[in-house]
């Protein structure tokens, strides 16, 4: 258990196995958080990551805050706040501007 | 007797239906040599069981009995695995540690949940992984199970390897229909044959799938293997974001994922059954010829335009099409 946040001590998720030193980490958690925010923009929400808090920041246009573990965690809120899943295969990420429906 | 470099046991998943030659097969490959070291879990449906008679040659047995490791006996199979990792982390010697576990599945069992029970135990995840899902499939009554069962076609999707099974039972042109319809079932994994354990040649003669029925409204169709080549500028973490979405949003269309990507902690291999990721496995760096196929990740499902993934992919990434 992490003293400071109470997250329960657990494996590292698997979308965080490409970095082991810590570098790498701290550049993975930040391209994570602007990745997270370019795909999240049109559902009115952000992503933030900073060397304070341990976790992702979500928030949402109204003001509202969490914090999440991983990317798992990350979807399940986002489905939750903005009331509809990220779907990677939704036509706003399969079609490009000026392609026919 | 396995390289391993991250120290976890190796768990072959053997799986298949009612009579499908799992425990024929395995006998055999104990009898060859194969899996010489390794301890061999067994589990039956039934109260029950007769297969660990016939595996004496295993250096080790343990028998579950009386409930599929799948749903009613899941927490009597986790409880043996934490047992046997516990006694290996106790073991000093490192030189005759156990490192390769066989699991022949009842033939009830669907291999799905079975990973994923490792994948959600927080002391397993640690100390195993799974390495392959094999399944047997009766070479004379296999179609008809797959006609009908839908339990059946859940194994098949779930195979790293397909064995034909009683490879003589059956004509040629059967067999190589079955053969047909288990590439479209799934089109990811190895199919071999097998006569009483032994491997046998596969027909040459060609042969149309057959068209399986639907069971339900939820048969969407075959599955599709697509595959995704990950460009320098698709780096590790936009993939990790974007495959973690499409499984929240899809995961029970993509039935399963594998691949190997590059990435800053080296080479990892990535694998997914249904919406269950393993966490990935670090695999060799000097290995020139094995890493042609690097950079390149299988996605297998139905129910979606497989052409999507790879632009969605890239439209995460914020690159044009």
């Amino acid at each position: 258990m992490c003293a400071s946040c109470g997250f329960p001590a657990r494996p590292g998720h698997w979308t965080e196995a490409g970095a082991t030193s810590t570098p790498d980490r701290w550049r993975a958690r930040f391209r994570r958080a602007q990745v997270l925010r370019a795909v999240l923009r049109p559902y009115g929400l952000t992503a933030h990551e900073d060397t304070q808090v341990l976790g992702i920041q979500l928030s949402t246009l109204s003001g509202h805050h969490e914090i999440v573990r991983d990317l798992t965690e990350v979807w399940a809120s986002v489905e939750r706040l903005a009331g509809v899943a990220v779907d990677p295969l939704d036509p706003r990420y399969t079609r490009f501007p000026g392609e026919d429906a | 007797m396995t390289a391993d470099r991250d120290g976890r046991v190796r768990l072959t998943v053997l799986g298949g239906f009612l009579g499908s030659g799992k425990t024929t097969w395995l006998r055999h490959q104990l009898h060859e040599g194969a899996f010489a070291d390794a301890l061999v879990i067994v589990n039956e449906a039934a109260d029950t069981s007769v297969d660990d008679a016939l595996l004496w040659r295993a250096q080790r047995t343990e028998i579950l009995s009386g409930g599929c490791v799948c749903c009613e006996g899941r927490a009597g199979f986790v409880d043996l695995l934490r047992r046997i990792c516990d006694e290996r982390s106790r073991s000093a010697s490192t030189s005759n540690r156990l490192d390769r576990i066989v699991l022949e599945t009842s033939g009830l069992a669907d291999p799905g949940p079975i990973v994923q029970a490792i994948r959600d135990d927080t002391v397993l995840v640690h100390h195993i992984l799974v390495s392959e899902v094999v399944v047997a499939v009766d070479a004379l009554n296999g179609l008809d199970q797959l006609r009908g069962e839908r339990l059946g076609r859940r194994q098949i999707e779930a195979a790293d390897r397909l064995i034909m099974t009683k490879m003589d039972a059956a004509e040629d042109a059967a067999v190589a229909s079955l053969a047909a319809t288990l590439r479209v079932l799934n089109p990811h994994a190895e199919i071999a044959g097998s006569l009483k354990g032994a491997p046998a040649t596969l027909p040459t003669v060609q042969a149309e799938a057959v068209v399986l029925p639907a069971l339900d409204n939820s048969d969407l169709g075959p599955l599709r293997p697509t595959t995704l080549h990950l460009d320098a500028q698709v780096d590790w973490t936009t993939f990790a974001v974007w495959l973690s979405a499409l499984l929240h949003a899809r995961g029970d269309e993509v039935v399963r994922v594998k691949g190997v990507v590059r990435t800053p902690a080296g080479r990892l291999l990535l694998q997914t059954v249904r919406k269950v990721v393993q966490s990935p496995e670090v695999l060799r760096q000097d290995d020139a010829r094995s890493q042609e196929g690097d950079n390149r990740v299988v996605v297998i499902g139905r129910g979606y335009d497989p052409t999507g993934l790879a632009r969605s992919l890239r439209s995460f990434a914020g690159l044009p099409p």
